[in-house]
């Protein structure tokens, strides 16, 4: 087993249990805090993978910004920081969606493995920022654009409905 | 140096209209005194008339621009005439609606507009990403739409419900799309097709791919087994957004179904093919079978909303040009029928009263005589009877099913049919043959009466036209192919 190797598999662990530490913890707060750790996890994938503007990118937006945006909703939300008692996170449909979930997971599971992946070992030349910038203006054009028109409607949407 | 692919902005012209139109009305909004607010609504009327026109005179041109993220052809221009027209006939039943419940606010028609400038996108998508784009670009807007009635409960409810879904279904939509990007290496549609054409593709990957697709697309268009959104947001949502909702995002969805299905992944139709017969039988099904049992009308024309997403089914099962052009000529009646019955729910109820149970509509013949027989016009149409628009439509796509060795699915759309005459004709009966209970039906009043009525002229119209003279209308969906260059 290689270095990289070793790093996935403790990264991926430690990914994969904030992010079930944060389904099955009894308070929001703890769950968010448990969120934000899944999130760099994420993050340290990308390092992993030498996507060095994506894992900026993931603490910057995720780790970062959504992060406290959750924290604050849930400072502004009374009552919510006291575990939820008497609630259950579980309700009469939980074993058909478990047997969905097993399902789905076991098929993604033999596609994974069953799968040729393409190896493309073309290595990205050049400044990483600079070619995706560059996207944006040539190739990537109308995502970019009709994207700038998503959040201004995001943000219209989202003063429509805050205000009263 | 960076060299700049040409763009070539003549051909996204109705496009941007829309756009700058949507981002003219929010700034008026802020200078026009709050009772001129019926200005946006004639602004934004402007706006889609003028993209309308614009469109025509791109008619029978095949190109693409933005490195082949968008493709102009006749199937996208039919579609886009019907968004705007959805959108036109939108506007008018808005006016008296929010007047009517003191929602009005310049947001909501520029949030119209956006939500036509994403079906328009993704009508005319040529790429994964630009399609997921312009999905998100519709349902953004309406998740907002369907909560403008706060601090209505079921307002809330409907936007919470369809938001919470909307993302679910994204989320499917995405898997989907990387499975397909990994199986061919490509988002490009017509890439696509051309790799797997050759063969050269991963074929377990990209049939997951195309299922995680159809669940995510089957949210959208409200497709049983994914469908239990449809009656909560339809019935809690504003009923002007809801008529919205039911014509224009099913065609917006279809657009994007028959585009991915007959041309991205045309080379494995046999396999496809199975799963949408399938879900086809069902949809109709379920739809019409539940849509009996309900009582409020809302619910109703929302389950019957779903038995006819099964109908289109057919028509993309059927396939090939037949079932591409039946398809669209299908929307079109669609959006007026459903546009039709919607603007008569509105226009039978007055201030925060809205009448929605069926038995509301009892002797509404004796009080609204008009109302009733454009109603019993929809109903009618909707059930598919001659000489109205929804007949000719079934008849159409009835036969590219027969045509394309699909007889079996097609006697099961017209058996369909048959129980679907049940509860359309019960409105009927209620309305002609009860008594009428407690007071006389109030009359909608104030500024939006008139568009109301035009709205209403227009959906009568066209549903008797399209019954009576289909021949123009259909020879011009037969035209609107998909660009396969």
């Amino acid at each position: 087993m290689s270095i990289t190797q070793v790093a996935f598999i403790l990264i991926s662990a430690i990914t994969l249990g904030s992010a079930l530490a944060m389904v099955t913890s009894r308070t929001v707060f703890v769950a968010a805090l448990w969120m934000v750790a899944a999130f760099v996890g994420v993050a340290a994938l990308y390092i992993l993978l030498e996507a060095g503007f994506l894992a900026a990118i993931q603490l910057l937006i995720y780790a970062g910004g959504i992060a406290v945006l959750i924290l604050f909703a849930i400072m502004l939300t009374p009552r919510v920081m006291q575990p939820m008692e008497g609630l259950s996170r579980f309700n009469d449909q939980w074993m058909f969606v478990a047997a969905v979930s097993a399902f789905l997971f076991a098929g993604l599971w033999a596609l994974a493995i069953r799968t040729d992946w393409p190896v493309n070992l073309q290595r990205v030349t050049g400044d990483n920022i600079f070619l995706l910038g560059r996207g944006f203006m040539t190739q990537y054009l109308l995502p970019f654009e009709v994207t700038s028109i998503l959040l201004l409607v995001a943000l219209v949407g989202a003063i429509v409905i805050a205000r009263d | 140096m960076i060299t700049i692919p040409p763009v070539h902005l003549a051909v996204v012209a109705p496009l941007l209209v829309v756009g700058v139109t949507a981002l003219v009305v929010m700034l008026c909004d802020l200078v026009l005194p709050a009772n001129e607010r019926t200005w946006l609504a004639y602004l934004s009327l402007f706006g889609l008339i003028g993209a309308m026109l614009i469109g025509t005179q791109l008619w029978g041109r095949q190109t693409s621009t933005f490195s082949g993220m968008f493709l102009l052809d006749n199937f996208g221009l039919a579609l886009t005439f019907i968004f705007l027209t959805v959108a036109v006939i939108t506007v008018l039943l808005s006016v008296a609606y929010t007047s009517d419940r003191g929602l009005v606010r310049g947001e909501f028609y520029a949030l119209i507009l956006f939500a036509v400038m994403g079906m328009m996108i993704m009508a005319t998508a040529g790429d994964l990403i630009v399609v997921f784009l312009g999905i998100e670009l519709l349902s953004l807007p309406l998740y907002v739409l369907s909560g403008f009635a706060r601090p209505a409960r079921d307002s809330i409810e409907a936007a919470l419900k369809y938001f919470l879904l909307g993302a679910f279904a994204s989320g499917f939509l995405l898997y989907g799309i990387v499975l397909i990007f990994g199986a061919t290496g490509s988002t490009n549609l017509l890439q696509i097709a051309s790799v797997l054409t050759k063969g050269a593709h991963n074929s377990v990957m990209l049939y997951a791919g195309i299922a995680l697709l159809l669940v995510g697309l089957g949210f959208k268009v409200s497709v049983v087994p994914f469908h239990q959104w449809t009656p909560d947001v339809y019935e809690g949502a504003p009923t002007a957004v809801t008529a919205f909702m039911v014509a224009g995002t099913k065609a917006a969805g279809f657009a994007v179904l028959l585009r991915i299905l007959l041309v991205a992944v045309l080379p494995v139709r046999d396999v496809w093919l199975p799963a949408i017969a399938i879900l086809a039988v069902v949809t109709m099904t379920v739809g019409n079978v539940t849509a009996i049992a309900q009582q409020n009308i809302k619910r109703m024309l929302a389950y019957s909303s779903i038995a006819h997403a099964g109908y289109i089914l057919v028509a993309v099962a059927a396939g090939g040009a037949a079932g591409t052009s039946s398809a669209i000529f299908y929307l079109l009646i669609y959006a007026f029928m459903n546009l039709g019955a919607f603007a008569v729910v509105i226009a039978a109820s007055r201030g925060g009263e809205e009448r929605l149970a069926i038995r509301d509509y009892a002797g509404l013949a004796r009080q609204r005589p008009v109302l009733a027989a454009i109603m019993a016009i929809f109903m009618l149409s909707l059930a598919g009877f001659p000489p109205t628009a929804g007949f000719v439509g079934k008849l159409t796509i009835f036969q590219a099913a027969v045509q394309n060795g699909l007889t079996w699915l097609a006697v099961i759309a017209v058996l369909n049919s048959v129980v679907s005459v049940f509860y359309y004709a019960r409105v009927i009966v209620f309305m002609y043959m009860r008594e009428p209970e407690g007071e006389p039906w109030p009359a909608v009043a104030g500024d939006g009466r008139r568009m109301l009525a035009l709205a209403l002229g227009i959906c009568v119209a066209g549903v008797l036209l399209l019954g009576i003279l289909p021949t123009p209308a259909y020879q011009a969906a037969q035209t609107a192919l998909l660009n396969i260059l």
